[in-house]
């Protein structure tokens, strides 16, 4: 078993970083770069039809505000995109991330430089035919990335140093990206009433994952500690308010319209809980998540005013 | 050009017919998966429509006549027009035993002798006899001896998930070993391979089948008896081949003297069927796969098939069959069948809690009346969750399907077993039907369940439940931990209206030995005598005990 060292790792995450951060002309950004943005949809109501392209558009939108995608992404940089793809449902069922929001992510990446942009995820049921359901593998091929089923078999035992988790199984794709945009949807769930990003890193271990519904929050918390998020993108276009994090129902599925990125995983995950109806400031993950330091609880003053997309 | 010349040719013709029939038989086999979206083409199950065991055997298990099944038809008209020409031709499993022959050829040649007509080639006919009164009583025994279902279910449950653990264990210790042959990494030619054979030809399931390994010893054991007597199978025991040979006895294509024998009996060596190619006159056609072999070695040009009109003459030579032999296989038909319909769960008296049977397969005893033992059920499952039975559902039910929920569950949005049986042991059903029924109901073992018992959240079971409106919910309780610290837990209760037995709650179950919630089939919609429960939801009693 290969131990990756939690150093070695962080070293290769900051020099990454360095140079993302490093101002580039090419920016294209139309604004000052923002730490958080908002962008929700202001055009004719959302309907099946309407909101692929809405969702695509609200994504760009909302990265364009942090300054584009060149801050994040290097020229030839390998990418992993990490959607929410747990459930073998159709996207108007709200268990995964939309297609259309994966699929921008992937072309706003491989516009930026990156060297290839591959997307996958430690899927609840049998990946392929989640793959094919969740619309994912037919966005990511259009957009020109490349979708990856991850093999429980290939994981790497790595030191986590958490205070739960001193170390697990991670997909090998996750150690070896460059970049790793984690980009869930906001839906109810049973046990931690709320899912999105941090939850979202259970899909990047192998293992028995689900011991860690034992003491979510601090598994929670060390797996995002360990990952040092650099951006999310939360999709709430739809959102799942009840019987999550599966759903099945289009009565439990709201259309708020909107699509958030940042880096504070905790501002994120505040906005999700709040669009599911909780109030963040009650939810364990969150306390947790802020009381180690991942980010703060209070999203609004980062994003100021919302980007209205039509 | 002399005859010998010419079957020398048909003999080339013949041996790639049967690889391009083994190759047809295993690429469907592969074929055989969850299509992106609709139902599999039912032409994958082409061998199975071709065979007029399976045909004859449905039939008198009641069942009518139809569709793609009336290929078997043409299959008995070829063999009553040209002999057992499907043995010898086109059965893939016959093409195996010829290969295996092959290599025994040398082995046989010592015994030239003793390697003639056997008596014991009759036992086939007795095992057909047996087998086709077992079928009218119920007892569906023809799979377990029927070559397509034998070579299907031994490729399904056993060839390929041993391939599977080689090439994914080699490749996965490759991939952590990481060797490097200078600035070469070796995992740059194992892991495209080893994509390929997960994703294109398994298309990425994990084949696990518990008791696959007996299933693939059986089969390696027939195909290493070809060491001994070449066709071993197809001469003595494949009740196929016997109910072929029955209809061949007045074939129109009849190997009939057209010289001098010489009596060298060269023939005889190369006979794999001994059908007595060495007795002018005495051939038999019902042992006779049409091979060609005979005449190819005849030294003397004293052998050839001949059309003989008019073909309502039987042929001179015949198997004698034994009436009392056969009467005693009708016999012990009758005892196996009694046997199987002992058991009290045979009559319907107890249901076996494991005994879970995908969703749409008949009640109990019809379906054992259809199902042929095929596994393509097996083969088409996406989770791996339907499994060659061992003993769940009693001797009669061997190696029928069974869902084996810590193996794998089924999938919500799937119902591809009803569509590809080909014997609608399984109904086929539209996903809203299947998704109607249930299968078994869930059970919450209170003595391990976390949330119970040892003072921890989970509720994983409830996470995973698949039903819309969810069939698991949780009760807030506070329990007192040991150091009297009290603590509100979510523990997992089960509503019996909602759940569909799919197994996924013990598939997900942290617990990787017992599950603390597990399936049983009570509940099942095919079986109204094994419903504990009043139909209906709770409300009408007044209060819900559970408070939903
Ligand atoms: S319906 Fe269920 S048991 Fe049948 S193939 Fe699909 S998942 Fe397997
Ligand atoms: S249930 Fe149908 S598909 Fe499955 S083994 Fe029996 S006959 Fe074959």
């Amino acid at each position: 078993m290969t131990l990756c060292s939690r150093r070695d790792f962080i070293k290769g995450l900051a020099a990454g970083s360095a140079l993302a951060l490093t101002p580039l002309p090419l920016l294209g950004a139309e604004e000052t770069p923002r730490t958080l943005a908002i962008a929700r949809w202001q055009g004719e109501a959302l309907g099946e039809a309407t909101l692929d392209a809405a969702a695509g558009r609200l994504t760009e939108r909302a990265i364009a505000a942090l300054g584009g995608m060149g801050r994040f992404v290097t020229k030839g940089d390998r990418v992993w995109v990490k959607p929410n793809i747990g459930w073998n449902r159709s996207p108007a069922q709200a268990a995964n991330t939309h297609p259309a929001v994966v699929g921008a992510l992937v072309r706003l990446c491989l516009e930026a430089g990156a060297k290839s942009v591959r997307v996958g995820d430690h899927t609840c049921h049998e990946p392929r035919q989640t793959y094919a359901t969740s619309g994912i593998a037919a966005a990511v091929a259009a957009a020109g990335g490349e979708m990856v089923t991850l093999d429980p078999a290939r994981c790497r035992r790595v030191a986590l140093g958490g205070k739960r988790l001193k170390e697990w199984e991670l997909f090998p794709e996750i150690l070896e990206a460059d970049l790793v945009i984690n980009a869930p949807i906001a839906k109810h769930h049973g046990l931690s009433r709320t899912t999105a990003c941090m939850k979202n890193y259970m899909g990047v271990v192998g293992g028995n994952r689900s011991v860690w519904h034992q003491d979510f929050a601090t598994c929670l918390v060390d797996i995002t500690a360990f990952l040092k998020p650099r951006l999310c993108v939360l999709d709430a276009t739809r959102v799942l308010l009840r019987h999550g994090p599966q759903g099945g129902n289009l009565e439990d599925v709201a259309t708020p319209g909107l699509v958030a990125a940042g880096a504070d995983i905790v501002a994120l995950d505040a906005l999700a809980a709040e669009l599911i109806g909780l109030a963040p400031a009650e939810l364990p993950v969150l306390k947790a998540g802020v009381a180690a330091g991942l980010g703060s609880l209070d999203y609004r003053a980062q994003a100021g005013a919302e980007l209205a997309v039509s | 050009m002399t005859a010998r010349g010419r079957a020398r040719r048909l003999i080339w013709l013949r041996r790639g017919v049967q690889a391009a029939s083994l190759a047809l038989f295993v690429g469907l086999l592969l074929a055989m998966r969850p299509p992106e979206s609709g139902a599999p083409s039912p032409r994958l199950g082409f061998y199975f429509h071709l065979d007029p065991l399976l045909l004859v055997g449905a039939w008198l298990g009641g069942e009518r006549l139809a569709g793609p099944a009336l290929l078997a038809l043409a299959t008995l008209a070829l063999t009553v027009l040209l002999g057992r020409v499907f043995c010898g031709w086109l059965c893939p499993l016959g093409a195996l035993h010829n290969a295996l022959s092959w290599l025994g050829w040398r082995s046989a040649a010592r015994r030239r002798e003793t390697d003639g007509l056997s008596r014991w080639q009759r036992a086939k006919y007795w095992l057909l006899v047996a087998l086709l009164v077992m079928a009218v009583g119920g007892a569906h025994w023809t799979g377990v001896f029927d070559p397509q279902s034998l070579l299907y279910r031994s490729l399904t449950t056993g060839l390929l998930p041993g391939l599977d653990w080689g090439i994914s264990a080699g490749a996965a210790a490759i991939f952590q070993a990481d060797p490097q042959l200078g600035p070469l990494h070796l995992t740059a030619l194992s892991e495209p391979l080893y994509r390929f054979w997960r994703d294109a030809l398994l298309a990425g399931r994990e084949f696990v089948f518990a008791g696959g390994g007996l299933i693939l010893a059986l089969l390696l054991a027939l195909l290493a008896l070809n060491l001994w007597r070449p066709r071993f199978w197809c001469r003595y025991l494949c009740p196929l081949g016997a109910l072929l040979g029955a209809c061949a006895g007045r074939t129109a294509l009849r190997l009939t003297p057209t010289g001098t024998c010489g009596a060298c009996q060269r023939c005889l060596l190369r006979c794999p069927a001994a059908a007595q190619p060495e007795k002018p006159g005495q051939w038999l056609p019902e042992e006779c796969f049409g091979c060609w072999n005979c005449v190819a070695s005849c030294g003397e040009d004293a052998l050839d098939f001949r059309w003989q009109w008019p073909w309502r003459r039987p042929a001179a030579a015949r198997v004698d069959l034994g009436r009392r032999a056969l009467v005693g296989a009708g016999l012990a038909g009758l005892g196996a069948l009694l046997v199987f319909k002992l058991p009290p769960s045979a009559r319907a008296k107890t249901f076996g809690p494991e005994l879970i049977r995908p969703p749409g397969a008949l009640a109990e005893g019809d379906f054992l009346a259809r199902c042929v033992q095929c596994g393509l059920c097996m083969q088409v499952c996406p989770t791996g969750a339907l499994q060659p039975a061992i003993d769940q559902a009693g001797l009669a039910g061997l190696w029928t399907p069974v869902l084996v929920p810590r193996l794998g569950y089924c999938e919500h949005g799937c119902a591809l077993c009803g569509q590809v049986c080909p014997t609608g042991a399984i109904a086929p059903l539209a996903l809203a039907e299947k998704q109607a029924l249930s299968i078994g109901l869930a059970t919450i073992d209170t003595t391990r369940c976390l949330p119970y018992v040892y003072g921890r959240e989970c509720i994983v079971c409830e996470e995973h439940c698949p039903v819309p409106t969810k069939a698991i919910y949780f009760v807030e309780t506070e329990v007192t931990l040991r150091g009297g610290e009290r603590r509100v837990l979510k523990q997992p209760r089960v509503e019996p209206t909602l759940c569909t037995g799919c197994g996924i709650c013990e598939t997900k179950c942290p617990f990787a030995d017992r599950a603390a919630i597990r399936v049983t089939s009570a509940n099942e919609s095919r079986h109204p005598a094994n419903q504990p429960l009043l139909p209906g939801g709770t409300e009408s009693v007044g209060s819900n005990p559970y408070g939903a």
